[in-house]
């Protein structure tokens, strides 16, 4: 991670001066992550596609005042959280601020149906069906994208506290939904 | 409600210092209720992690314009770079690195007047010069020797050919003129026979 690191900020800097490539080789690390980050905030891979190419669009064109290249991680996927709630207000704004995804996860069919088993894949979408956005959006980013709680403080633009609440609020429920399931050994 | 040291959801999400992280594990090998409640919660996660990632539908790349071009300055700087015309700035640029060089470090200009040589060594100089220029001389007069038999050889040997060809040229002709004869003399011999026969045949006529 140390090396990823320092070559990201390599990257970074080339793309600074104006390198697209040294850009585009920056996206082709990012981009699953960030895309599966917006698929299972938005629910539907289209919207997840468009979004991610507006954050790389916005993140190149702010690369200038990303102060710390080491931090790239959390600044990207807060771009990312910004670009995917501008989404939600433009589609319902009369909605309230903190905006329920327009699809949920039991929408979507994960490609690791075929790998897995099929009953824990929706047991999981509906278990996190179940959770408010912030709080699927905490596991999201925990679970799935591994950031630290001070990375996802950043991300979510709030206290580490609040991200504790919500993400410890959030694996209470997901546990008494999975935690039998699994146990049972779901074959 | 766990009685571990500290928050098991803490530990299992990896957000606890190393000592932190023994204190705990210590405790869950003494308690048997946070025991449960973690294999819980790790199989909680390893439910969640069961769902993969999706692969891009669509690789997201740019391509140069007006939106991730670099500044005007830097754009001139690299067209200039990637002309032609990098090279001419080369080769100025290392024309004035050795003027300059060679302006600051050229020895000074030798006094006024030569240098004193001794006698000896002035006629040793002249005797090797004339060496030099005897040995000079006869390379260059053998080679012209050398030169002049090669081009002697090479007339001689197109004068040849070329009266072969003359020759050749020459019979083709008689050949040529003595079959145009014979036709010519046939044709008379036929002319002469078939005047022969008319003047035979108006005398029988007559008779």
């Amino acid at each position: 991670m140390i090396f990823r690191a320092v070559e990201d900020a390599d990257l970074i800097s080339s793309a600074r001066r104006g390198d697209v490539e040294a850009y585009n080789l920056l996206i082709s690390r990012w981009e699953k992550r960030v895309y599966n980050y917006l698929l299972r905030l938005v629910g539907n891979r289209e919207d997840a596609l468009d979004l991610s190419q507006d954050v790389f669009l916005k993140a190149y064109q702010n690369l200038r005042k990303l102060e710390e290249p080491g931090r790239f991680a959390p600044w990207l996927f807060r771009i990312a959280h910004n670009e995917a709630y501008s989404m939600f207000r433009k589609r319902r704004p009369e909605a309230e601020t903190e905006a329920e995804p327009e699809a949920t996860e039991a929408e979507i069919s994960f490609g690791g149906s075929g790998v897995f088993p099929i009953e824990l894949s929706l047991a999981v979408a509906t278990a996190l069906d179940r959770l408010g956005a912030d709080q699927r959006e905490a596991v999201v980013l925990k679970i799935y994208q591994g950031f630290k709680f001070e990375e996802m403080a950043e991300i979510l633009d709030c206290p580490v506290s609040t991200v504790k609440s919500r993400l410890y609020t959030a694996l209470d429920v997901l546990k008494n939904e999975l935690a039998p399931i699994k146990t049972r050994g779901v074959s | 409600m766990s009685c571990s040291p500290f928050d098991l959801r803490d530990y299992l999400l990896d957000e606890l210092s190393q000592p932190n992280r023994r204190q705990v594990e210590n405790h869950i090998n003494t308690c048997s209720g946070c025991r449960e409640e973690l294999g819980r919660l790790q199989t909680t996660q390893a439910a969640l992690r069961s769902v993969a990632d999706e692969e891009i539908p669509q690789r997201i790349a740019f391509v140069s314009d007006k939106v991730f071009a670099p500044s005007p300055w830097r754009r001139a700087a690299q067209a200039f770079w990637n002309s032609s015309a990098r090279l001419g700035f080369v080769s100025a640029a290392m024309l004035s690195c050795a003027l300059v060089v060679t302006a600051l470090y050229r020895p000074a200009p030798a006094p006024a007047g030569p240098a004193p040589v001794s006698q000896v060594e002035k006629a040793r100089m002249e005797k090797l010069e004339a060496e030099f220029d005897s040995r000079v001389q006869a390379a260059v007069a053998k080679a012209v020797a050398e030169s002049e038999v090669r081009q002697t050889g090479k007339t001689a040997q197109l004068i040849q050919a070329l009266e072969k060809r003359n020759e050749m040229d020459r019979r083709g002709l008689l050949v040529a003129f003595t079959e145009n004869l014979d036709v010519a003399r046939k044709q008379r011999n036929l002319y002469m026979h078939a005047v022969n026969e008319l003047s035979a045949g108006r005398e029988g006529d007559q008779q």
